[in-house]
């Protein structure tokens, strides 16, 4: 392989994936960092906090997504997916199906003119569907590359996007269109997906307005979120006074599917409780549990702090249901408290569900696309715990993050870069 | 140095950070002030100052209002200073005329329900750095070449897997290990999770690929003795501890993979006090045997108890508060192997964390064999009591809600991991901190876990944090990835904040070379009298000899006594007509 | 009590009560990253404090100190790393070296000396970085505004 053809693919913009791709760009490699969706930062960038300091997703993020942008050896192609892979390790041709965003990235500056102008509001998906946004959008404000995005399914065509813009970005005529790609190495960054927690009907998620999951309940704390910030209950608007968080839905459950742990709900939820009583101190924030897997450095720590500084309530037992009172909207949960052996009823006006992560969306078409093999839970197959962590059963192609298991974020920075010091050594020694 | 000597046109760009600073500090008020100080050309709030649309908002006013110094009010000067350095930097302005003001860490995260203190503390803390910034000077940029050999501190799995990457990656390995084997701690493993292999079926191959590997020199029974340069040239002195032996070497980055101890529990469940007490390590060390047999008297084991967070989870104990992350499902894999060969099997707990991928699976599978599980209550300790060679064990079951006891033939404790005993050495050889664990700080604990604050120095496996083995492996590759990133370009960018001795002030009194612990300054004989001169490349900026200079001789580039003394009288006498709008 | 022409006016709070004001003198490695994680851990501390950062406490000099009180400060802070702590190996020492000859000439000076401390706070040691900003404000609100006559 000459130093021409020496180029890397990464597929999946999060915090792996960007990860990944820098630490092959600073080695002088060529990268092409490749992206479904409209921008790069994949879930970190949809979070509030993070654990286990506390300091905010974005502000930790953005200059990631700077330096991903600006990096002369990254090549970003955002709205694309992969359409087929041929060849082998040195060698691979990956043929990419890029989406028409109906915006064209060179000249669009990112104004905003479009959308104000937009007259159709959509459910936003970023915000969990809790905000609104516009036909022609972009996720959130720090997105890479910033670049509107038309979603033609609620596009009613009025063109009032198009006349509005000064610089004539928008084409509402777009194609999809494919580009070939050649690449020494291959690296599977696709992230996770949340399970969905209305799959539990007796715990209300779906049914009542004031059960929300966790990723609603970041971007409700989120100063950029639905209600700027504002941690309040969607059925009336009102500060919840009383917040229960449960644990393990849709993880630990051999019954749903979900045998294996999800790695990061009981620490994310200890750090949205903290956040809870940071919103409002006066109110009393519950978590249901079975086992809090405090477990990575600094977690414990961070857990005693929610424990004995911030007053959480831990309980041990698995919940049984959530009630909703008739009129009021206030939730009655029913749980079995393992450390007394009593049934508790406990009233919260507002209940947080921890879903389980999941393999993303997709995952199954992409592995069979590439060669690769899948767990039973249907993650991306690791050669070997010890010996290839970050290698599947494909030369040349390796993968990091969530894609080949749950992990919180320093794991997940941590495989990117070890995937990515796999794939320079096949770049560097061509192919073998 | 070239001196700024233009008149300061400066910006001020106030950070809202979504509710994180504005939601305490008024910060339209913090803007407003700053635009009526002296030498400000241009100040304004903005959301989020790191984002695109903020790093464009300073090139613009850069450009617009022939902005000559920048300061930015937003977080922690130690995440983002970087990112502005390059702002000011693609605007065309040299990095150092840039100054960051900490309004979040340091005063809206900390002063949440005192909103009006707060904002007079951002006012001030504004004030102070206008005064620095006006003071500020260009200082050049300065690049160094990176020597193409990394150094790996540790033959554990984790500097194995390290060496191996960066020597298939084509740069040179000095591969350290104090020990006189290779395989750390890994190698001792008998029952070794997730896997049906030993820990020796691991290590071995590794270190058959390490010796092979002609990139490779390894050192073993051998401790860096002294370490000193900069990212990209270090200088260590490698010491034979047999032989006594020192040799020198060069090297462009470090590697730091010391790894961990496990735990000797003395005081705690009457470890010692009986030799069938051991711990988790000590039964994997055991001579390999059909059946279990006592310590004691050589007789089959039919009972084992296993106990969990042994040193491990106490808050206030300081260097045991943390979580040792592998024991539970250790305690798990050897619980469910030694079930096999033993009666009865109990394992007393306070939480269950087999959260890696096929953990779940061999905990349930440990069930399955009917391992009995016991939760203990925190704080409320199992008692272990030795009674002429009996042991019985005495604890409360929380889900049962009962006091039970037992009577087992082994007490098998999964102890912590600790940092090794000669962690204090390392950390000071290497500039290292270390957090409460006892283990090493990464560079930023989410998004940097594999750099530090030392540049040029890794850290990776259980040195940085207790953690399994597969983890290590990963965090090997990730640091060596690091490594050759420096090695590969060749050149890093070095810091100019260094110090400078003003000849013509120099009264020749030797005391700067005392005060710098790097030997970085030198008398330069041919000069009569001799004046003291600093070797730039060795000197680390501290500022020790600016401070310790009787005669003011000194200047501590970007760090001047002027433009600390400025600050200082920014805040406690500003001239009335700059007090702003506070 | 006299109060100098070189001092300020002084800082008072929203009732019209005296406001200490505390000069802090912060280590980049371990007391800034130790105030930075009590920001981030949300501990809360009195805002008197402000923060000058510096490389290490080895670059404080006594003047910057004396400087300090004599321009309005109530208290001075200097915190760095722990003795063998310390980034630059011992700057640290050199500034507790100093230190001592620094408090026999302030209180020479007629400032008693517990309007100054000198404190160690590592990088994980949050609650100890705060701990240290409120003995000192306490202490200092105790000693009442700073006499001057010194000057
Ligand atoms: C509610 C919640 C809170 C959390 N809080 C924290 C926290 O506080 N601290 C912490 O450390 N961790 C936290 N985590 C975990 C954290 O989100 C993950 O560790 C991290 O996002 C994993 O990064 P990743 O890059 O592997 O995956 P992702 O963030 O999922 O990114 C994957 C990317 O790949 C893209 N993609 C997917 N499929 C394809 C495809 N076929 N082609 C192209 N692109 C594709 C996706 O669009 C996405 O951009 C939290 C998780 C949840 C659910
Ligand atoms: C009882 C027990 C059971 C475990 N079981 C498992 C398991 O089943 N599966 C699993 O994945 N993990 C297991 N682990 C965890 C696993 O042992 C660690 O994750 C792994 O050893 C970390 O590797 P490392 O290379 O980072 O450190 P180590 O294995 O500790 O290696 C560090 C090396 O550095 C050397 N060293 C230290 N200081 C210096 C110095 N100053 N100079 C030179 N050399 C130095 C040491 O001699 C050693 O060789 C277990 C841990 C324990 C305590
Ligand atoms: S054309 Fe579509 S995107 Fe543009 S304004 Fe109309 S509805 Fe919105
Ligand atoms: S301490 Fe100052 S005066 Fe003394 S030798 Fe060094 S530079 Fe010269
Ligand atoms: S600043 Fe002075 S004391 Fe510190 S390393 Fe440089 S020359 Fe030595
Ligand atoms: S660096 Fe903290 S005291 Fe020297």
């Amino acid at each position: 392989m000459s130093k021409e053809t020496a180029r890397a693919l990464v597929v999946g913009g999060g915090v792996a994936g960007m990860q990944a791709a820098l630490d092959i760009a600073n080695q002088g490699f060529k990268v092409y960092l490749v992206e479904r969706s409209p921008s790069i930062g994949g879930r970190m960038a949809m979070l509030d906090k993070t654990f286990p300091t506390l300091d905010c997703s974005a502000c930790i993020l953005t200059p990631k997504l700077s330096e991903i942008a600006r990096h002369p050896n990254i090549r970003l192609m955002t709205c694309a997916e992969v359409g087929s892979v041929t060849g082998s390790a040195g060698n691979f041709r990956v043929k990419l199906r890029r989406k028409a965003r109906f915006v064209r990235e060179n000249l669009c500056s990112g104004c905003g003119a479009c959308s104000a102008e937009c007259p159709v509001e959509v459910a936003n998906e970023f915000d969990q569907g809790l905000g609104f946004r516009k036909a022609i959008y972009t996720p959130f404000p720090q997105a890479t590359p910033n670049v509107y995005t038309v979603d033609k399914e609620n596009c009613i065509d009025c063109s009032r996007c198009v006349k509005v813009c000064e610089r004539n970005a928008i084409d509402l005529e777009m194609k999809d269109s494919f580009v070939n790609l050649d690449v020494g190495t291959i690296i599977i960054a696709t992230g996770f997906e949340l399970f969905d927690v209305s799959r539990y009907p007796r715990l209300g998620y779906g049914q009542y307005p004031n059960v929300i999951h966790a990723m609603e309940f970041e971007r409700l704390i989120n100063a950029a979120g639905p209600t700027h910030g504002h941690l309040i209950r969607l059925s009336d608007g009102k500060k919840p006074k009383s917040i229960g968080f449960i644990q393990c839905v849709g993880a630990r459950d051999v019954q749903k599917g979900v045998p294996y742990c999800s790695r990061v709900c009981c620490m994310y939820s200890i750090k949205n409780a903290v956040m809870a009583l940071e919103h409002n101190p006066e109110a009393e924030v519950w978590v249901y549990y079975a086992d809090i897997r405090a477990f990575g450095k600094g977690f414990e720590e961070f857990y005693e702090m929610a424990k004995s500084r911030f007053g959480v309530r831990f309980v041990r037992g698995r919940v049984a249901e959530v009630m909703e009172g008739k009129s009021s909207h206030d939730l009655v949960v029913k749980v079995e408290d393992t450390a007394t052996s009593k049934l508790r009823l406990i009233e919260h006006d507002l209940v947080v569900i921890s879903p389980g992560v999941i393999p993303s969306s997709g995952m199954d078409t992409m592995a069979k696309k590439i060669g690769i093999d899948q767990t039973n839970d249907g993650y991306i197959e690791i050669s070997h715990t010890f010996f290839g962590p970050t290698i599947t059963k494909i030369p040349g192609v390796f993968v990091c993050g969530c894609a080949d298991g749950p992990k919180d974020i320093p794991d997940s920075v941590s495989a990117g870069s070890a995937a990515a010091m796999k794939a320079t050594i096949i770049l560097s020694s061509g192919g073998t | 140095m070239s001196g700024t000597e233009d008149e300061p046109r400066i910006g001020v760009f106030v950070c809202h950070c979504g509710h994180n600073i504005a939601g305490t500090v008024d910060v339209e008020a913090v803007a407003h002030m700053a635009s009526n100080l002296p030498g400000v050309a241009f100040a304004a709030d903005e959301m989020f100052m790191c984002s695109d649309a903020g790093q464009t908002l300073i090139k613009e006013k850069i450009k617009e209002h022939n902005l000559n110094r920048v300061v930015v009010a937003s977080c922690s000067p130690r995440m983002h200073e970087p990112t502005f350095r390059r702002v000011v930097e693609e605007a065309g302005l040299n990095r150092y005329l840039f100054d960051q003001v900490n309004l979040r860490e340091h005063v809206s995260w900390c002063h949440m329900r005192e909103p009006e203190l707060a904002t007079e503390k951002a006012i001030d803390l504004v004030r102070m750095s206008v005064a620095r910034a006006s003071k500020l000077q260009n200082l050049p940029i300065k690049k160094v070449n990176v020597l193409p050999t990394t150094l790996v501190v540790g033959g554990g799995i984790a500097g194995l897997r390290a060496s191996l990457d960066i020597a298939d990656r084509g740069f040179d390995v000095l591969l350290v290990e104090k020990t006189p084997k290779l395989g750390g701690n890994v190698a001792k493993w008998t029952h070794l999770f997730p896997s049906d292999e030993t820990g020796a079926d691991i290590i071995k191959p590794l270190i058959r690929d390490v010796k092979k590997n002609k990139r490779i020199k390894i050192l073993t029974e051998s401790k860096v003795s002294e370490f000193d340069g900069y990212i990209g040239n270090f200088g260590v002195t490698v010491k034979n501890l047999k032989t006594e032996k020192e040799e020198r070497y060069e090297v462009g980055a470090v590697i730091v993979t010391t790894g961990f101890e496990p735990f000797k529990p003395v005081g705690y469940y009457s470890y010692g006090e009986s030799p069938d007490i051991l711990t988790l390590a000590e039964l994997q060390e055991l001579p390999r045997s059909e059946q279990l047999l006592k310590i004691s008297n050589g007789k089959p084991v039919k009972k084992v108890v296993f106990i969990g967070c042994v040193g491990s989870r106490q808050p206030g104990v300081k260097g045991h508060e943390h979580c040792s992350r592998h024991c539970c499902s250790a305690t798990a894999k050897a619980a469910a192997d030694l079930r096999d060969r033993v009666d009865e099997v109990l394992v007393l707990y306070q939480d269950i964390r087999t959260y890696g991928k096929g953990h779940e699976e061999f905990h349930r599978m440990a069930r399955q064999k009917h391992v009995i599980y016991s939760k203990f209550p925190q704080n409320e300790y199992p008692d272990v009591i030795v009674k002429k060679s009996k042991i019985t064990i005495k604890w409360r079951d929380v889900l049962a809600d009962e006091d039970l006891e037992f009577e087992p033939d082994m007490v098998v404790l999964a102890s912590a991991m600790i940092p090794p005993e000669d962690v204090e050495e390392t950390s000071h050889l290497f500039s290292l901190t270390r957090s409460g664990d006892g283990f090493f700080n990464p560079e930023h604990i989410k998004l940097a876990p594999l750099t530090t604050h030392t540049a040029g120095v890794m850290i990776a496996g259980a040195a940085q944090a207790a953690k399994n083995a597969s983890e290590s492996v990963i965090d090997a590759s990730g640091a060596a990835a690091k490594a050759v990133g420096l090695m590969a370009q060749g050149e890093v960018e070095i810091e100019s904040t260094v110090s400078h001795v003003i000849p013509e002030l120099c009264s020749s009194c030797h005391t700067c070379l005392t005060a710098c612990a790097y030997n970085a300054i030198s008398m330069d004989e041919t000069k009569d009298p001799p004046i003291a001169v600093v070797t730039e490349a060795k000197c680390h900026g501290c500022g020790t000899c600016a401070a310790a200079c009787p005669s003011s001789a000194i200047v501590m580039y970007h760090s001047t006594d002027d433009q600390i003394l400025t600050m200082v009288e920014a805040f406690l006498c500003p001239s009335p007509s700059i007090q702003g709008g506070g | 009590m006299t109060s100098t022409s070189l001092s300020t006016t002084e800082t008072v709070d929203s009732q019209g009560e005296w406001e200490p004001k505390i000069m802090a003198f912060c280590c980049n490695w371990c007391s800034y990253a130790g105030a930075d994680l009590a920001g981030t851990s949300r501990i809360q501390y009195p805002t008197n404090a402000r923060i000058l950062r510096v490389n290490c406490t080895g670059r404080i000099s006594p003047e910057f100190i004396l400087a300090a009180l004599n321009m309005g400060a109530d208290g001075v802070l200097v915190s760095g790393c722990h003795p063998g702590d310390c980034h630059y190996t011992s700057g640290n020492l050199k500034a507790r070296a100093r230190w001592a000859l620094m408090e026999t000439a302030i209180e020479q000076a007629g400032v008693d000396p517990r309007r100054v401390r000198l404190q160690w706070a590592s990088a994980s040691e949050a609650q100890v970085f705060a701990d240290g900003v409120r003995t000192l404000t306490e202490q200092v609100r105790k000693l009442g505004p700073i006499r001057r006559e010194w000057v």
